[in-house]
């Protein structure tokens, strides 16, 4: 074999593999016309070589954001430089549509893209080559992730039975509006709620019914409280609730209309019709309490009070005077 | 009688290529000063009737040099070789007295042509044997004095050999790492002048940083990045034959609203656009900081697709790596600051460790 022929040969083999490589490359002109269209591009688009050739990019996709792609490219022929996109910052700069039936994750291919500039013989950039990879499978997995994480992030907070707050994550809200107030001041209540006589409930009727009271009760909280109001499950059948600027008198106004709601509710399990009761504390924070802990205790007293005083009551922590 | 001339710079690799760079048969009597401030001693003690004069130096930098210059009219003509090679540090510089702007890194035919375009280096010409201000005729038949300069490469040389060798321990040689800090000095001032042609702005250039540290302390040792600011960042992987690594963009969140206008976005604080122009900086700045390393090693590189590191983070969250594989990385930082706007732009060059011994192939083919 001759030089000459080993050279046509391997450029041969060049042109084939640039043809065939699951890469898109475009070569554009200083007009935006397309000269080169390989075969990722003319099976993904749908479009023959010969059909786009010396034809502008734009009207052929109109998908492309022109002057988003002229900055990127002008600053390509100016600075002589690479230029790169991600699909984070835009999805795709062509529209092709998902191709794989069954592994194929998303609607259209995800794109990361290179600008390179071509220079020619004098060192003008003349052309631009456009490198367009399909990263679909990468995105997706990124995307699947984080949805995973947030869902992980929400299920490590809640508890699974009422879906409130759990306790660790609900003390963690506790602690930051603590040291809100430190520096705010603004008036903050928290209310301690517990079910009256429920040993007896799940005593009589079983664990299942129990359940079902602890769900009634969590949805009545659900309903009750604003989106600003943090509440939580303290433990088997005591509940919290962190009521953000709101003064004492408000969080009592609060705590009555949700008990005698609870107190006029029936639970219905099959042919069991069960009514029950709570006992409600509330403490609201000053100067006196000096921890987040101290809150929680303060609280809990007024509650304990509520039920030594006959339960389903609302009592108030009664407030510090040396503040005023 | 020899041409006192000085070569006023800080890094000691740049000193030697200025001191080789000069034309032979000239017969001067080289001084040399680490910073503006012995450079203008050196001047007053009759050292540098020529004066090859770098721009980016710590105690006193080259504007301040000529400035003094120009306040005590001291005898002396003053040719910059700077590495900022953005236009408008060109007409500083002239406007600030210097007779010409040189690019770093210096050839010998540039600097021949500049010397002799002034008259300050006359070629074979005895009988015109040129007179500088203080009417000191430069005499050729001696030796030129750079000659004497190779011994001190091939001391340079033999000190990373032993560097290399001693890999257990976390000092840069300072032989080296003042060659590194010279290629990342001009390999800064390409990406900044891009930076300044693409925003129509003067880019204040620092000194780069060069440290050998661990991966874990990376956002510790970032020297301009506060920890509490919110920043955002985005990072690109290169590699060259025997040379790889990775480019990291960290922009203070309070610039984008700058950065934005100068780029003609219409900004509404939101993750995409701040995203559109983090990237965009991010090809520029990568892009030619590269490209100024690659000319330099005479080597080219690819770079990898950029990925988001995150936006409005904590530095420490930024840079959280979990790579194991790599303990240490050679970090070339250079904070990019932009006159008269809020701008915070950190561009870091982390080198693999394995990269080094490359490097420092590379770097003593750059001092021979």
């Amino acid at each position: 074999m001759s030089l000459e022929t080993s050279q046509i040969n391997e450029l041969h083999w060049l042109m084939e593999m640039l043809h065939t490589i699951d890469v898109g490359l475009v070569v554009l002109d200083r007009d935006y016309k397309i000269q080169i269209w390989n075969g990722f591009m003319e099976n993904h688009s749908g479009l023959l070589p010969r059909e786009v050739k010396d034809k502008e990019l734009f009207p052929l996709f109109d998908e492309i954001p022109k002057a988003w792609f002229k900055r990127k490219a002008e600053s390509v022929f100016l600075l002589k430089n690479k230029a790169f996109t991600i699909w984070e910052q835009r999805p795709y700069l062509f529209k092709f549509q998902n191709y794989r039936p069954i592994t194929g994750a998303a609607d259209y291919m995800y794109q990361n893209t290179t600008f390179i500039p071509l220079m020619s013989a004098t060192g003008v950039v003349t052309h631009l080559c456009l490198i367009v990879y399909d990263v679909t499978d990468n995105a997706s997995h990124k995307k699947d992730l984080e949805e995973a994480n947030k869902e992980l992030a929400i299920l490590s907070q809640t508890d699974g039975l009422t879906k409130l707050f759990n306790r660790t994550h609900w003390e963690h809200c506790l602690q930051a509006e603590y040291k809100r107030w430190i520096r705010s001041k603004n008036p903050s209540c928290l209310v301690m709620i517990d079910i009256d006589h429920f040993k007896e409930v799940n005593d009589t009727y079983g664990h299942v019914v129990g359940d079902n009271v602890i769900r009634h009760i969590s949805g009545l909280i659900r309903h009750h409280v604003r989106e600003t109001d943090v509440s939580g499950r303290y433990g088997g059948e005591e509940f919290v609730i962190l009521l953000a600027d709101t003064p004492l008198e408000n969080a009592n106004v609060f705590a009555e209309r949700l008990r005698e709601e609870i107190e006029e509710a029936v639970v219905k399990y099959n042919d069991i019709d069960l009514k029950y009761t709570v006992s409600m504390g509330i403490a609201e924070i000053d100067d006196s309490i000096e921890s987040y802990e101290a809150w929680i205790a303060s609280s809990d007293k007024a509650m304990y009070r509520a039920k030594a005083a006959g339960r389903n009551k609302v009592v108030l922590h009664p407030k510090n005077s040396t503040t005023h | 009688m020899s041409i006192p001339l000085l070569i006023c710079d800080d890094s000691n690799m740049a000193r030697k290529q200025v001191a080789r760079s000069l034309p032979d048969d000239w017969d001067v009597d080289i001084s040399f000063a680490t910073n503006g401030e012995e450079g203008i001693e050196a001047i007053k003690a009759g050292k540098g009737d020529v004066l090859l004069l770098d721009l980016n130096m710590p105690v006193m930098d080259g504007y301040q040099v000529l400035e003094a210059i120009m306040k005590q009219d001291l005898p002396t003509m003053v040719i910059v070789i700077s590495g900022d090679i953005q236009p408008e540090a060109h007409q500083r510089v002239t406007s600030l007295g210097a007779l010409d702007f040189i690019q770093k890194p210096v050839n010998k035919e540039k600097l021949t042509e500049i010397l002799s375009a002034y008259g300050i280096f006359t070629q074979h010409d005895n009988e015109e044997a040129l007179t500088v201000d203080i009417e000191k005729p430069a005499v050729i038949d001696e030796p030129p004095e750079h000659i004497e300069l190779t011994p001190l490469t091939q001391a340079a040389d033999v000190a990373m050999i032993e560097k290399e060798e001693s890999t257990g321990d976390f000092l840069l040689d300072v032989e080296l790492r003042d060659c590194y800090q010279e290629i990342a000095n001009v390999a800064m001032g390409r990406a900044g002048d891009l930076l300044a042609r693409l925003l129509d702005v003067f880019v204040v250039l620092p000194i780069p940083n060069v440290n050998l540290i661990e991966v874990s302390e990376l956002s510790m040792a970032l020297s301009d990045v506060e920890e509490q600011d919110s920043t955002s960042g985005i990072c690109q992987g290169f590699i060259g034959a025997g040379i790889s690594g990775e480019a990291l963009l960290i922009l203070n969140d309070s610039s984008f609203k700058d950065v934005a206008s100068l780029m003609n976005y219409t900004y509404e604080v939101d993750e995409s656009t701040e995203l559109e122009l983090l990237m965009d900086l991010a090809n520029v700045l990568i892009g030619a900081c590269l490209n100024g390393v690659s000319e330099q090693l005479d080597m080219p590189f690819s770079q990898g697709h950029p990925v988001v590191l995150g936006q409005h983070k904590k530095i420490s969250q930024l840079i959280a790596t979990n790579s194991k594989k790599w303990k240490r990385t050679l970090a070339i930082e250079i904070s990019y600051s932009i006159e008269g706007y809020s701008i915070k732009c950190d561009l870091l060059l982390l080198f693999t460790e394995e990269s080094m011994r490359t490097l420092n192939n590379k770097i003593s083919y750059l001092l021979d």
